[in-house]
């Protein structure tokens, strides 16, 4: 790991011990508030401003040391636009737009009907599934424009909400509007766009499956039926055997594509994730009982996160015909050196 | 990673790994074109003691080990490209793979100093096939309950016992055989100890097992007062349930547990082509992620073994996985096949010919070198649960 990655997790590990509890995740989810501390922090200490370069403003991390970041935040179930904050201002500044103060919320809009090319103002105006739109200071849209993106920025303020929620409660609005101003930009590679967002979502459900089997194995240790810990039943063991190596292999080639970005192991590891997702929720749930059930306990803050987040950013069927359609024109021969070679040279 | 007990390495391929891969490549383009290595109707680890001498002849058996005992000094991540390249193009290995894999890393961590220098350098020219002497016909999974016994005599020992599911014993010159050579008076693991057998030695008798895939890989192994001399014990009389624990490390980490059915799907991708349904795009997609996750995972393994770390319950972890992903590689060349209507009238005999051994041979990926059942046991201890 590098001096600069060990700087930021401590950084944001201790910025999360001290801002955020259960309490902040709950009212996230009740009142729709964002836990204000720990996005000040986040904040204050240039954490949303990682990926921008530093001649712009930012801090210049690589994308493993955002990945690296986002697996924290997915650990400690940290509600919020954090990703989009991240991945945005780096859009912001590679539009040439100034970035923005505090938070923006951001959303792939693959078939999302546009307005023309140099537009500055946008009629009839909709958007689905946003995160957190009440609670920035801008959304940004990123669409599709065959090849290539354009990159729509809006001022939240413009848009009427019609409030909804993902399976963790976190709000995820549908946006419209008579008429808005905005402004774009093109940006080269919706793929490549897509891609960066799906290691970053990947990395913070890396770290909440790290969490459910962590909090799984302690609790099958202190929770005794029959005269014992169910941890010592053969059948608990075999569960949480199998989870444990969903979440090793899941964790390779997830570090593996947030390092090396090649289009292949970015579509294999969502793929691999998807499984693991499923896994987690099924036996952590399991080898909790009832108790894991209820919304007090601290569980399904992590595993309605896996819920919601599992097919964001390209789903996991997405990423799996992506994945393939790479090795379909291959023979026999070569389709070893497609495997082999992690680069996997074709866009997905 | 921030999970108890759970380690991975980012590996890395260093050029000269990367340059023994196209070496590697080179030869089995070389074997090809010659039409020393057609095309396999079988997967798993084909057998041929040529093709096992011409590897040798490369320097290509032994690769780590020292080099005045045969090796090549190279590195545990270069081996793992090595033996990843050969199992994916299906080259008969089984000759030299037991040898290789663990009989000789036993006699380089327990063995003498003669024992190291009469055996390595034979197996690492290709000349030596190994077997290796575990499991009992009431000796499975329980594998210290075994009753094979050594009693001590004048100048070496006599062995007395009977094992089972003993691949290439037909073939093979020698046999580590691991049997009792006291009462245990503690534990059961204590008493037990390792000793090389000559195959050719009096009183041993070898039956043959057909599997069900009719083919014919394991056996019975009788040995009737075989005697063997005092050189024949490997390591410390009684340390063997030690040794034999480290030796099935070796054989669990390695790529041979998620690529010996590398050939169905490869040859499945041949015969599909690019015009194929989204939910057979879907299934594929699925399978190949698994492949690349447990290609890292096997990666990253072989790194901490280069670090000199010993990835036990990580090895177990790739055993484990990599076994169930070649069943569900099964199951999904299968369906594919079925939904792609690709075997119908005749067409692509040979995707047939594989599936059909596939699915015949797919039961034993679970169970051969401990079944995944023991495997999850020892991975619930590496977690902390016992």
């Amino acid at each position: 790991m590098s001096e600069n990655r060990s700087f930021f997790r401590d950084t944001v590990e201790r910025i999360l011990t001290d801002t955020l509890d259960k309490a902040d995740i709950d009212l996230a989810e009740e009142k729709r508030l964002l836990p204000a501390a720990l996005h000040d922090a986040l904040v204050e200490n240039g954490i949303t401003l990682m990926l921008v370069p530093e001649e712009q403003g930012g801090i210049g991390a690589s994308l493993g040391d955002a990945a690296a970041i986002l697996r924290l935040i997915g650990d400690a179930a940290a509600p919020g636009p954090i990703l989009e904050t991240m991945l945005g201002q780096k859009l912001l500044a590679d539009a040439g737009f100034d970035l923005a103060d505090r938070l923006v919320s951001l959303v792939f809009a693959e078939t999302v009907a546009l307005p023309a090319a140099n537009a500055t103002q946008w009629d009839e105006a909709a958007l689905y599934d946003v995160p957190w739109a009440q609670a920035v200071d801008h959304i940004l849209v990123i669409a599709r424009e065959g090849d290539a993106a354009r990159l729509i920025v809006t001022n939240a303020g413009d848009w009427t909400a019609a409030p909804l929620a993902d399976a963790a409660g976190e709000p995820r609005d549908n946006l419209s509007a008579a008429s808005i101003t905005i402004r774009s930009a093109s940006l080269p590679n919706y793929d490549a766009l897509l891609r960066t967002a799906g290691i970053l979502r990947g990395a913070q459900i890396l770290g909440a499956i790290e969490w459910s089997f962590r909090r799984t194995v302690e609790y099958a240790g202190e929770r005794k039926q029959f005269g014992r810990e169910i941890g010592k039943f053969q059948a608990v063991q075999q569960m949480l055997a199998e989870l444990a190596a969903h979440l090793l292999a899941s964790a390779s080639i997830t570090e593996a594509a947030a390092e090396g970005q090649s289009p292949g192991l970015v579509a294999a590891s969502r793929s691999r994730l998807g499984d693991a997702v499923d896994a987690t929720i099924t036996i952590a749930h399991q080898v909790h009982g009832a108790m894991g059930f209820s919304l007090e306990y601290a569980l399904n803050s992590r595993t309605r996160r896996l819920m919601a987040w599992r097919d964001d950013y390209g789903s996991v069927l997405h990423w799996r015909r992506a994945l393939a359609a790479n090795f379909t024109e291959l023979d026999r021969e070569t389709f070893w050196l497609g495997v082999s070679d992690a680069g996997l040279a074709q866009a997905t | 990673m921030k999970a108890a007990n759970l380690h991975l390495e980012l590996p890395t391929l260093t050029p000269k790994a990367e340059a023994l891969r196209q070496e590697v490549r080179a030869f089995i383009a070389e074997e090809r074109s010659s039409g020393r290595l057609p095309p396999p109707r079988r997967i798993g680890l084909g057998f041929d003691k040529d093709m096992s001498r011409r590897i040798a002849q490369k320097g290509w058996i032994g690769l780590t080990w020292p080099k005045q005992y045969g090796g090549q000094e190279r590195s545990a991540l270069e081996r793992y490209v090595l033996n990843e390249e050969l199992l994916a193009a299906a080259v008969p290995v089984g000759a030299h793979w037991v040898a290789d894999r663990q009989s000789g890393p036993v006699l380089l961590k327990f063995g003498t100093d003669a024992q190291r220098r009469f055996y390595l350098p034979r197996i690492a020219a290709g000349e030596l096939t190994f077997s290796i002497g575990m499991s009992e016909p009431e000796s499975g999974s329980d594998l210290a309950s075994l009753k094979a016994r050594a009693d001590k005599v004048d100048g070496g020992w006599r062995l007395n016992g009977r094992k089972i599911w003993t691949t290439n014993a037909h073939h093979a010159q020698y046999i580590i055989v691991l049997a009792r050579t006291s009462v245990a008076e503690g534990s059961r693991h204590e008493g037990l100890s390792q000793l090389i057998v000559d195959m050719t030695s009096p009183g041993i008798s070898i039956s043959p097992i057909v599997s069900m895939a009719h083919e014919h890989d394991f056996n019975e192994v009788l040995f009737e007062d075989v005697f063997v001399g005092d050189d024949a014990l490997i390591g410390k009389e009684g340390n063997g349930w030690n040794q034999v624990s480290a030796e099935l490390a070796f054989e669990r980490s390695g790529p041979e547990r998620w690529l010996s059915s590398f050939r169905l799907i490869s040859e499945l991708v041949d015969v599909l082509g690019p015009d194929v349904r989204p939910s057979s795009l879907e299934e594929l997609g699925r399978l190949i992620s698994h492949l690349l996750s447990l290609r890292q995972l096997s990666m990253s393994v072989a790194s901490m073994l280069q670090q000199g770390k010993s990835p036990n319950m990580e090895a177990s972890i790739v055993k484990d996985l990599g076994t169930k992903f070649e069943q569900e590689a099964v199951r999904v060349v299968r369906n594919i096949v079925s939904a792609e209507d690709l075997i119908a009238n005749g067409r692509a005999e040979r995707l047939r010919a594989l599936l059909i051994h596939a699915q015949q041979y797919a039961p034993a990926f679970t169970i051969r070198g401990g079944t995944n059942e023991i495997l999850r046991g020892i991975i619930a201890r590496g977690i902390g649960l016992r």
